[in-house]
C-alpha cells in the first residue's frame, strides 16, 4: 500500500513539476514576431533578454503574405522587460541552434501591449561566410599582384636598393642627390665657394653693424635722445597735474558760491515782498489817489 | 517440412503469448482478482518484487548515472558545449537508459526466475490447474513485475534528474530556474507520452513473456518441453520485444 502511494506520489509530482517547467501555471501574454525566414526557430525555444529566458515560442505559422509568424508566450511577470521600442533578433551561429533575443533600449517607454506584432531582425552568421570568403579572396589577389615580380612595389623596392647602394658608395648622400659622381664633385666645389662668399658677407655685415659709426652706435644715440624727450614729457605732465589741482579748487569754490546764492535769493525775495507792502501802503495812503498808473515794480 | 512445422510452432507460440496477455488483462480488470483472499498474495508479490530490487537498483543506477553524467559534462566542457550537456544527459539517461535498465533488472531478478520456477513445478506435476492458478499465481506475479518496473523507472529517473542537477551545479538552489526550464523544454508532451508508453510496454513485456510459456506447458509436446525447460527462449523473446519497443520509442522521439 505504501509502495502504491509512493508510486502515485512520484508520478503526480513528476507531472506537476513538468507542467510547472513548461509554464502551465503562469499567466502569459502573446507576442507575434514576423520574419521572412523562420529557419532555426523551433517550438519551445526560449526568447532571451539579457541572457535570461523571458518567453517561449508556442507556435510557428506561415502567414498569407508568405511571412513566418512566430507566436511567443511571455509570462506576465517578465513582460515588463519588453517595451514598445524593444527590438527582436534571430541570431544563427555556426555551432548550436538559433537564438531569439529581445533588446530594450529605453526602459521608460510604455510596456508592450498583448498581441503586439513586431518584425524580427535576422542575423545569419552562416550567410556571412561566403561574403567573407569573397573579400578574403579579393584581398589575397591584391596582395599577390602587389608582390609580383613586375609590380610597382617590386620596382620601387629595387630602386630603393639602388639608392642605398649609392649611399654606401664614394659619393654618399650628395651622390644620390646629384646623380653622377662628376656632378657631385662639381656641386661640392660650388658649395665650398659659396660658403667662402657667405663668410666674407658675414664679416662685412659685422663691420657695418657693430663697427665705428656702425648701425649700433647710431641706435644708441637715438635711444639717449629718446630718454631726454621722455624726461621733458614727464615735467609737462607734472605741470598739468598742478593745473588740474587748481581747477579742482575752483570747482569747490563755485559749489560754495551756489550754496550762498540760494540764501541771497531768499533775502531778495523777502526784500521785494517788503517793498511791495510798502508800495501798497503808499497807494492806500496817497492823498491824491489817481487812476494813474501805479508804481510798477519790476 | 521441418521448417514449415517450426514456423507454425513459432507463430503458435506468439499467438499463445498474445492470448495470455489478453487473459492477464481481463484478470486485471476483473474485481475477483482483488478479493480479500487474493489481495494478500497480490500485495505480497508486489512488495517482494519491488523492495528487493528497488534499493539495489537505485544504488546501481546512481553509480552508473554519476559516471555517465561526469563523462558527458567533462567532454562537453572540453569542447565548449557545456550548455548542451544537461539536455544530453537527460535525453540519454532519463529517456533511454534508465527505463531500459529498470526493465532488464526486473526481468533478470524477478520475472524470469519466476517463469522458470513455474515451468519446473508444472513439469514435476505438482502444480494446480493453470486456469485456476491464473488468478492466484500468474496474475499477482505479472502485476508485481509491472509494478516493479514502473516503480524502479520512476524512482531512478527522478534520482538521475537530481544527480544531474547536483553534478552540474553543485549544492546550490540558484540554478533551479534554468534547470527547470531546460527540463521543461526536453519533456514536451510528445516525449512524455512516448516515455510513459515505453515504460508501460517494457513492463508488460517483462511481466508477461516469461510467464506465458509456463502457462501453456501443461499438455505439450516433448519438443516444446525441452525448449521451455532451459528458459532461454523466453529470454530471447523478451529481449527482442524490448528492443522493438526501444527502437519504436527512438523513432518516435527523433523522427
Amino acid at each position: 500500500m505504501a509502495l502504491l502511494v509512493l508510486l502515485v506520489a512520484l508520478v503526480l509530482g513528476a507531472i506537476l513539476y513538468l507542467m510547472y517547467a513548461r509554464g502551465a501555471f503562469e499567466p502569459t501574454q502573446r507576442l507575434v514576431l514576423t520574419a521572412d525566414d523562420s529557419e532555426g526557430v523551433t517550438v519551445g525555444m526560449d526568447v532571451t533578454f539579457a541572457g535570461f529566458p523571458i518567453g517561449r515560442v508556442q507556435r510557428i505559422e506561415l502567414a498569407p503574405d508568405g511571412k513566418a509568424r512566430i507566436l511567443v508566450d511571455v509570462p506576465n511577470t517578465d513582460a515588463h522587460w519588453l517595451r514598445t521600442s524593444s527590438i527582436f533578433t534571430l541570431e544563427k551561429s555556426l555551432v548550436g541552434g538559433a537564438k531569439l533575443r529581445a533588446f530594450t533600449g529605453i526602459p521608460a517607454d510604455p510596456p508592450l501591449p498583448p498581441d503586439a506584432e513586431r518584425a524580427l531582425l535576422v542575423g545569419d552568421m552562416a550567410a556571412e561566410i561566403p561574403r567573407l570568403l569573397q573579400s578574403a579572396k579579393d584581398l589575397l589577389n591584391n596582395l599577390a599582384a602587389l608582390t609580383a615580380e613586375e609590380s610597382a612595389l617590386g620596382t620601387s623596392l629595387r630602386n630603393v636598393q639602388g639608392v642605398t647602394e649609392k649611399l654606401n658608395g664614394p659619393g654618399g648622400a650628395i651622390g644620390v642627390l646629384a646623380g653622377e659622381d662628376q656632378k657631385a664633385r662639381e656641386l661640392l666645389r660650388n658649395a665650398n665657394s659659396l660658403v667662402v662668399k657667405a663668410d666674407s658677407l658675414v664679416g662685412n655685415a659685422d663691420k657695418r653693424v657693430f663697427g665705428d659709426k656702425g648701425l649700433a652706435n647710431d641706435t644708441q644715440a637715438a635711444v639717449q635722445q629718446l630718454n631726454a624727450l621722455l624726461a621733458d614729457a614727464r615735467n609737462s605732465l607734472k605741470k598739468l597735474d598742478a593745473v588740474l589741482v587748481e581747477a579742482q579748487a575752483v570747482g569747490a569754490n563755485t559749489r560754495a558760491a551756489t550754496e550762498d546764492l540760494s540764501a541771497l535769493r531768499a533775502e531778495v525775495d523777502a526784500n521785494l515782498r517788503k517793498v511791495e507792502q510798502m508800495i501798497n501802503e503808499l497807494n492806500r495812503k496817497w492823498p491824491f489817489k489817481r487812476s494813474e498808473p501805479e508804481i510798477k515794480l519790476p | 517440412m521441418n521448417a514449415h512445422r517450426s514456423a507454425i510452432a513459432w507463430l503458435t507460440s506468439w499467438w499463445q503469448l498474445l492470448q495470455f496477455a489478453a487473459l492477464l488483462l481481463t484478470r486485471a480488470m476483473a474485481p475477483s482478482s482483488y478479493r480479500r483472499d487474493n489481495r494478500r498474495m497480490l500485495s505480497e508479490q508486489i512488495v517482494v518484487a519491488t523492495t528487493g530490487n528497488l534499493a539495489w537498483f537505485s544504488v546501481l543506477c546512481a553509480l552508473i548515472s554519476l559516471v555517465i553524467i561526469r563523462i558527458v559534462v567533462v567532454t562537453s566542457a572540453s569542447y565548449g558545449l557545456s550548455r548542451y550537456a544537461l539536455e544530453m544527459v537527460v535525453r540519454v539517461l532519463v529517456l533511454e537508459l534508465v527505463p531500459l535498465t529498470a526493465a532488464l533488472f526486473v526481468a533478470l531478478r524477478t520475472t524470469l526466475p519466476v517463469g522458470v520456477e513455474f515451468v519446473q513445478q508444472r513439469l514435476a506435476g505438482h502444480a494446480p490447474d493453470a486456469r485456476a492458478a491464473l488468478r492466484t499465481q500468474f496474475y499477482p506475479r505479472a502485476a508485481a513485475g509491472v509494478f516493479a518496473v514502473w516503480m524502479l523507472a520512476a524512482v531512478s529517473c527522478l534520482l538521475t534528474l537530481v544527480l544531474a542537477y547536483l553534478m552540474m551545479y553543485g549544492f546550490t538552489p540558484w540554478a533551479l530556474p534554468g534547470y527547470t526550464r531546460v527540463v521543461g523544454q526536453i519533456f514536451n508532451p510528445a516525449v512524455c507520452l512516448i516515455l510513459v508508453l515505453k515504460i508501460v510496454f517494457f513492463s508488460l513485456a517483462v511481466a508477461v513473456i516469461p510467464l506465458a510459456s509456463s502457462y501453456y506447458t501443461g499438455a505439450s509436446s516433448p519438443l516444446r518441453r525441452i525448449r521451455v525447460a532451459h528458459g532461454l527462449a523466453d529470454m530471447v523473446r523478451m529481449f527482442s520485444v524490448i528492443l522493438v519497443v526501444e527502437a519504436a520509442s527512438l523513432m518516435g522521439n527523433y523522427y
